[in-house]
C-alpha cells in the first residue's frame, strides 16, 4: 500500500471518532466561548436574531447563542455517565455470563431479553417520578442498554474460549480473571467502544424525550432539550431559539452513532 | 402447537400486569397526598387512605384490581372521581389513530429500505445504511422540530399543534400528518436495520442458493424462500416496536397537543393517580403482549420443518 492511500486509510478510518472527540469538547467546554449570562433577561421574548444576539432570543428574551453554547454540558456528561455504567454492567455480566456455561449464566441471558420487551420510555417516566434528575436517564438506560451489551460480549466471550490465544493462555495456568482481562477485552475493544456509543445515543435521547417531558433539569438551566421544549410554541417568531438546540443535539447524536458505527467495522 | 404461544402470552401479561401494579404502587406520595394538596391531618390522611383502601396489603390489591379489570371495572380517578373506564375510551381513538397511522407507515417503508439496504446496488446501500443511523440516532423530539420547521413554518401546509376531535380523529388525517411522521421516521430506520440483516442471512441459507443456481425466477425465490425465512424477525421486530411507538405517543402528544393515552399518562405519573396509570400501561402491556403473541404463531406457521401440521 502506497504511503499516501494509507494515510488517506487512516483518515477515513479516525474520521469519526476525531469528529466526535471535537464535537464532545465543543459541548462540554462551549460556555467557555461567550461572556453573555445565559440565564439573564435581555431583550424582548422571541425577538429575532439581530447583530448583538446572533440567534435571537428565547421565550423569557434571554441570548439563545449564549444559552446554546452553555447548553450541552450537562446532557453530554449525564449521556457518558449513563453509557459508562450501562456498558460496563453489561460487560462484565456478560463476560461471566458467556465464559461459565453453567444454567444461570443463561437464565440471566433469558431474563435480560424479558427486559427488552419492555416500552424503555414508559420505564423511564415512571422512574422519574421517583428519583431526582439525572437518575431516571441513568437507570433507565442502565435497565435497556445493558442487557443488550449483555447478549453481545456473552456471545463474543463464548466464542473466544475455544480460540488458540485463549487456550494457550489458560494452557500456561493463567487465573481466569487475567485471561478474561488481557486476553478477551482486548479482542474485543472495538466491539465494547461501539457498544459505548449506542448507549450514549440511547442516553442522549431519553434524557431528551424526559426533559421535555417535564422531568429535565431545573430552570434557568440552558439544557438544550430544555430549550426544545421552552421554545417550541414561539418557533414562528424566532425559529432559531428552537433550531439551535435542534441542530446542537443532532451534531452531537451524529457523530456518536457514527462513531460506533466506525468502531464496530 | 399453537396453544403454547397462547399460554406463554397469558403468563406474560399477569406477570405484566403485577409488575404495573407494583410500579404504580411504589410511585413515592400517593394520590390522596396530592389531593389533598398537603394540607391534610395524619389523621385525615389515614382516614382517606381507608376509605380508597389504599391500607391493605399490596397483593390483596393487586387481586381485587384484577377481578375489576377482567370484569370491565377500572375503578375511579383518584384525583378527579372520573370512572377511568370513561377517562381511557375518550383517549383511546387519538392514541389508536397516532399508532395505527405509524405502523401502516413503518411496515411498507422498512420492506423498502431493508430491500433497498441488502439488494441495492452499492451506491444505494451505503446511502440507505448511512441514513438509517442518522435517522435511528436522533432524539425523537428533533425530528418532530425538523418537520414542524419545514411543513408548519417554512412551508405553511400544516398546523404546529394537532388538535384532533376526539372521537373521529381519522377524518382529519392533516393534522396525524406530522405526529404519525415523527413517530414513524426513527422507528423505520432502526426496523430497516434489523431486517436488513435478517435478509442477508437469509439470501446466503443453503436452500436459497441453490433455488438461485437452479435458476428459478427471482420473484419466486423472494415469495417462496425470502419471505418465509424472515417472516418471524419481521413480524417479532414490529412486535417490540409497536410497544416503543405506544411509549412514544407520550412524547409526540405532548409535543404536537393532542389529547391522547400517551398524554393522559404522563399527567397521571405526575399526579400519582394509580388507577389510571395502572390502566393505561396495563392497555401497552395488552398491546405489546398480543404482538410478541402474534409473531410466536407466525414463527411456528413459517416454519420449514412443519411442526404445526
Amino acid at each position: 500500500m502506497s504511503p499516501t492511500a494509507r494515510r488517506s486509510g487512516l483518515l477515513v478510518r479516525w474520521a469519526p471518532a476525531g469528529a466526535a472527540a471535537a464535537v464532545l469538547v465543543l459541548a462540554l467546554c462551549g460556555g467557555w466561548l461567550t461572556d453573555v449570562d445565559p440565564a439573564q433577561t435581555l431583550t424582548r421574548p422571541w425577538s429575532p436574531p439581530s447583530g448583538e444576539h446572533p440567534l435571537g432570543a428565547d421565550a423569557l428574551g434571554r441570548d439563545v447563542l449564549a444559552r446554546t453554547l452553555h447548553g450541552g454540558r450537562e446532557l453530554a456528561l449525564v449521556a457518558g455517565a449513563a453509557a459508562l455504567i450501562a456498558t460496563s454492567c453489561g460487560a462484565v455480566i456478560g463476560l461471566w455470563a458467556g465464559w461459565s456455561r453453567s444454567r444461570v449464566g443463561s437464565a440471566v441471558a433469558a431474563g435480560a431479553d424479558l427486559l427488552l420487551a419492555l416500552p424503555l420510555l414508559l420505564v423511564a417516566l415512571v422512574i422519574a417520578v421517583a428519583v431526582p434528575v439525572p437518575w431516571p436517564v441513568i437507570v433507565a438506560t442502565v435497565l435497556g442498554g445493558a442487557p443488550l451489551t449483555l447478549r453481545v460480549v456473552a456471545d463474543a466471550t463464548r466464542n473466544a474460549r475455544h480460540t488458540g490465544y485463549v487456550e494457550a493462555a489458560l494452557s500456561r495456568g493463567e487465573p481466569t480473571l487475567t485471561v478474561l482481562l488481557r486476553e478477551v477485552v482486548p479482542a474485543h475493544r472495538g466491539l465494547l467502544s461501539a457498544d459505548l456509543g449506542i448507549r450514549a445515543v440511547l442516553a442522549l435521547q431519553l434524557a431528551t424525550a424526559l426533559a421535555v417531558l417535564g422531568h429535565g433539569p431545573a430552570p434557568p438551566s440552558s439544557d438544550w432539550a430544555v430549550m426544545l421544549r421552552e421554545n417550541l410554541t414561539g418557533m414562528p417568531l424566532n425559529p432559531a431559539a428552537v433550531l439551535a438546540p435542534a441542530f446542537a443535539l443532532t451534531v452531537l447524536a451524529l457523530v456518536i452513532a457514527f462513531a460506533a458505527r466506525q468502531a464496530q467495522r | 402447537m399453537l396453544l403454547r404461544p397462547l399460554l406463554r402470552a397469558a403468563l406474560l401479561l399477569l406477570i405484566s400486569s403485577l409488575l404495573v401494579f407494583l410500579a404504580a404502587a411504589a410511585l413515592p406520595g400517593d394520590a390522596v397526598e396530592v389531593r389533598s394538596g398537603g394540607r391534610a391531618s395524619a389523621e385525615q390522611l389515614a382516614a382517606l387512605r381507608a376509605e380508597a383502601g389504599l391500607d391493605r396489603p399490596v397483593l390483596v390489591r393487586w387481586a381485587d384490581w384484577l377481578t375489576g379489570l377482567l370484569t370491565g371495572d377500572l375503578g375511579r380517578s383518584l384525583v378527579t372521581g372520573r370512572e377511568v373506564a370513561d377517562l381511557v375510551t375518550g383517549r383511546l381513538w387519538v392514541s389508536s389513530a397516532l399508532v395505527l397511522g405509524s405502523l401502516l407507515v413503518v411496515v411498507p417503508l422498512t420492506a423498502v429500505l431493508a430491500w433497498a439496504g441488502a439488494r441495492g446496488p452499492a451506491a444505494l446501500r451505503s446511502i440507505v445504511s448511512a441514513g438509517s443511523t442518522a435517522v435511528a440516532a436522533l432524539p425523537q423530539v428533533v425530528v418532530a422540530v425538523v418537520l414542524v420547521a419545514i411543513f408548519s413554518v417554512a412551508l405553511d401546509l400544516v398546523p404546529p399543534v394537532s388538535l384532533l376531535p376526539a372521537q373521529a380523529p381519522w377524518t382529519r388525517p392533516d393534522l396525524l400528518f406530522l405526529p404519525v411522521l415523527t413517530l414513524a421516521l426513527p422507528t423505520a430506520a432502526y426496523t430497516a436495520a434489523l431486517l436488513r440483516g435478517a435478509l442477508e442471512d437469509a439470501t446466503g441459507l443453503p436452500h436459497v442458493k441453490d433455488a438461485r443456481v437452479r435458476g428459478l425466477p427471482r420473484r419466486t425465490i423472494l415469495a417462496r424462500y425470502l419471505v418465509p425465512a424472515v417472516a418471524p424477525t419481521a413480524v417479532r421486530s414490529f412486535a417490540v416496536v409497536t410497544g416503543s411507538l405506544i411509549a412514544g405517543t407520550t412524547l409526540v402528544e405532548s409535543v404536537f397537543g393532542m389529547a391522547g393515552l400517551g398524554e393522559l399518562l404522563v399527567t397521571s405519573v405526575g399526579s400519582r393517580d394509580a388507577p389510571v396509570v395502572q390502566a393505561v400501561a396495563m392497555l401497552v402491556a395488552l398491546a405489546v403482549v398480543l404482538g410478541l403473541w402474534l409473531a410466536d404463531v407466525v414463527a411456528v406457521l413459517t416454519d420449514p420443518r412443519g411442526s404445526h401440521a
